[in-house]
């Protein structure tokens, strides 16, 4: 059964039982009414018989009397015999004004009137009432009653479907809108939104519902684009490898010395791509590891200091091939921190890596630490900075997510078409250490990378 | 007389690949890091193929062509786009921009060399 149906059904039952209710107790409490009413008319017709005969008596006029009755009873025709038994000095007489039939719907009340002056005078009246005339009445009354209550039920009623019906069409029409959508979704058209506006739960609804779709196109577009650059971050490497290779062999037969230089130029690039396609592996294993909650750091005394000059060490040969200078401000007389030395070392690889692929030729990349006291302990505080070409808010956003980059990564630096893993590994390292990252950026003048790691 | 082939990649590996294998097919070849570099370059070399790559520093491929196309002697010159981008969509950017071919990295010697023949053939150099 459709939710519209259930809908009308259950609001037109409603309203029945409930119409229906009302007019059962209104029909009650009329026929009730009705019933009082007739008996007091009976009670009325019994009393204005009975001072009509008080007169007659006192008057001595019994022609009175009888026309009287008579008179009556063409009026009620519920009051269908009146007999009058007269006693005085003379014989006494009787008088029958109506039909005295056998007494099944007739109610006999009998009564005696004397007249006040003379005593001796009186006499004994029999009042015939009809109850089923008089109930005759009632039925009538409580027939049209009955017959209007049905009539207006009737046109409630038909309003009643008219509009549950609508009512439920209206709630109905967005759901199975959404239903379709959804449907649409489920069979892979993602990012479908439904066009809904109301303040109502159900527009609440579709807007959640939207919400989860566009997510749900940005999650795909974000898998696809991990896939394509993890794709090619193992394809480009071991696609240069392989050409070298094949490049490699007649140079070795050839023997000259030209060609052994090359051979040897060749030689040095095939490690440098094979350090490039372990050092992606490392930290998709890194990334798999951080999926599962285990990023692992080792804590124990050591000299950052040590590290980072060690990093700078060996990205200055490429710095200066780029035009950067490159250096760590970092006083080497800093206390010892509590930290995983080899983790540490990746987060500056990280880092520097990163501060290198966006500084243009003159520009500098520094490491600088600063001690500060939180909470009784002491931190140090470090910053990777560049004079590069910075970023946007909206980058910066999204640079420590999984698998996402700033949008000039991919598309405008050349070179180094990175998967956005990096910085999320270098925020589980720096997270495992008790600290956080932090990053400042200006559009065209540079970025600041900061984590913090406790001094002992 | 040997065709004149320029490369412009700002990563080594392929451009020691690609003069490996163009010099190893008889090419005379020039190498530039990228796109300033190319234009400079394509003046005084004149190159008769240009190979450029799409992601560059300083100045990218596509600032390259339409600089290149814009100068009377270059505007006929057979480009091909060597590129990671594999849809449709970026294709057709780029024949709009004016690039005659692409290649997609990594590839392989062969398909390099049969795309540098073939561009030069329908150029008529």
């Amino acid at each position: 059964m459709t939710l519209r149906t259930k809908l009308t059904l259950s609001v037109v039952g409603l309203f029945g039982v409930s119409l229906g209710g009302l007019g059962y107790s209104l029909v009650r409490l009329e026929t009730k009414h009705l019933q009082e009413e007739s008996k007091k008319r009976s009670q009325i017709i019994e009393n204005t018989v009975k001072r009509a005969a008080r007169d007659a008596l006192i008057q001595q006029d019994e022609i009175l009397l009888l026309s009287f009755v008579k008179f009556m009873t063409k009026e009620y025709p519920s009051l269908s015999f009146v007999k009058v038994s007269w006693k005085s000095r003379s014989k006494p007489r009787e008088h029958l004004i109506g039909q005295r039939s056998p007494p099944i719907t007739v109610t006999e009340r009998t009564f005696q009137v004397q007249d006040p002056i003379r005593p001796m005078r009186s006499a004994t009246i029999i009042v015939g009432i009809d109850t089923a005339i008089l109930n005759q009445k009632v039925d009538q009354e409580i027939g049209r009653l009955e017959r209007d209550l049905l009539r207006l039920f009737g046109i409630a009623m038909l309003t009643g479907v008219i509009f549950s019906d609508w009512f439920a069409r209206k709630i109905t029409r967005p759901l199975s809108a959404l239903s379709h959508v959804a449907g649409q979704i489920g069979s892979g058209q993602l990012g479908m939104r439904l066009e809904w506006e109301s303040k109502d739960e159900i527009g609440e609804l579709v807007q959640g519902f939207n919400q989860m779709s566009v997510r749900l196109e940005t999650l795909d577009a974000m898998k696809k684009d991990f896939v394509s650059a993890v794709t090619h971050e193992l394809r480009s490497p071991l696609g240069a490898i392989e050409s070298f290779l094949r490049l490699m062999e007649p140079k070795l037969n050839s023997g000259t010395p030209q060609d052994l230089d090359q051979f040897k130029v060749y030689f040095s690039r095939i490690q440098v791509n094979v350090t490039r396609l372990s050092g992606f592996i490392n930290d998709l294993l890194d990334v798999a590891k951080i999926e599962k909650g285990k990023m692992e750091c080792v804590l124990k005394p050591m000299r950052i200091q040590a590290v980072a000059s060690d990093v700078v060490l060996f990205f200055e040969a490429k710095a200066q091939e780029q035009g950067v200078t490159i250096q760590s401000r970092l006083d080497p007389n800093t206390s010892q921190v509590n930290g995983d030395a080899e983790r540490l070392r990746q987060v500056f690889l990280n880092l520097i890596s990163n501060a290198l692929k966006f500084t243009p030729e003159g520009g500098t990349i520094w490491i600088q630490g600063e001690q500060f006291r939180e909470d009784g302990s002491k931190w140090l505080e470090v910053s990777v900075v560049d004079t590069g070409k910075g970023m946007g808010p909206g980058d910066m956003d999204r640079l420590f997510k999984k698998f996402e980059q700033g949008t000039n990564s991919k598309e405008r630096v050349a070179g180094h078409h990175g998967t956005g893993l990096g910085l999320v590994i270098v925020k589980s390292i720096v997270e495992a250490h008790g600290g956080k990252v932090s990053v400042k950026s200006q559009v065209g003048k540079g970025t600041q990378f900061t984590f913090n790691v406790k001094l002992l | 007389m040997t065709m004149k082939v320029l490369v412009v990649d700002d990563e080594e590996d392929y451009r020691l690949i690609i003069k490996d294998v163009l010099d190893g097919a008889g090419y005379e070849v020039r190498t530039a890091e990228h796109g300033e570099d190319g234009l400079a370059v394509a003046k005084e070399f004149s190159p008769e193929v240009i190979l450029v790559d799409w992601m560059m520093p300083r100045m990218d491929g596509e600032t390259f062509v339409q600089t290149l196309r814009r100068d009377q002697s270059k505007k006929n010159v057979p480009i091909i786009m060597l590129t990671v981008k594999q849809s449709a969509d970026d294709e057709l950017e780029a024949l709009h921009f004016g690039v005659d071919d692409f290649i997609i990295k990594p590839f392989q010697p062969d398909d390099l060399l049969a795309r540098v023949r073939a561009v030069a053939r329908r150029s008529g150099t």
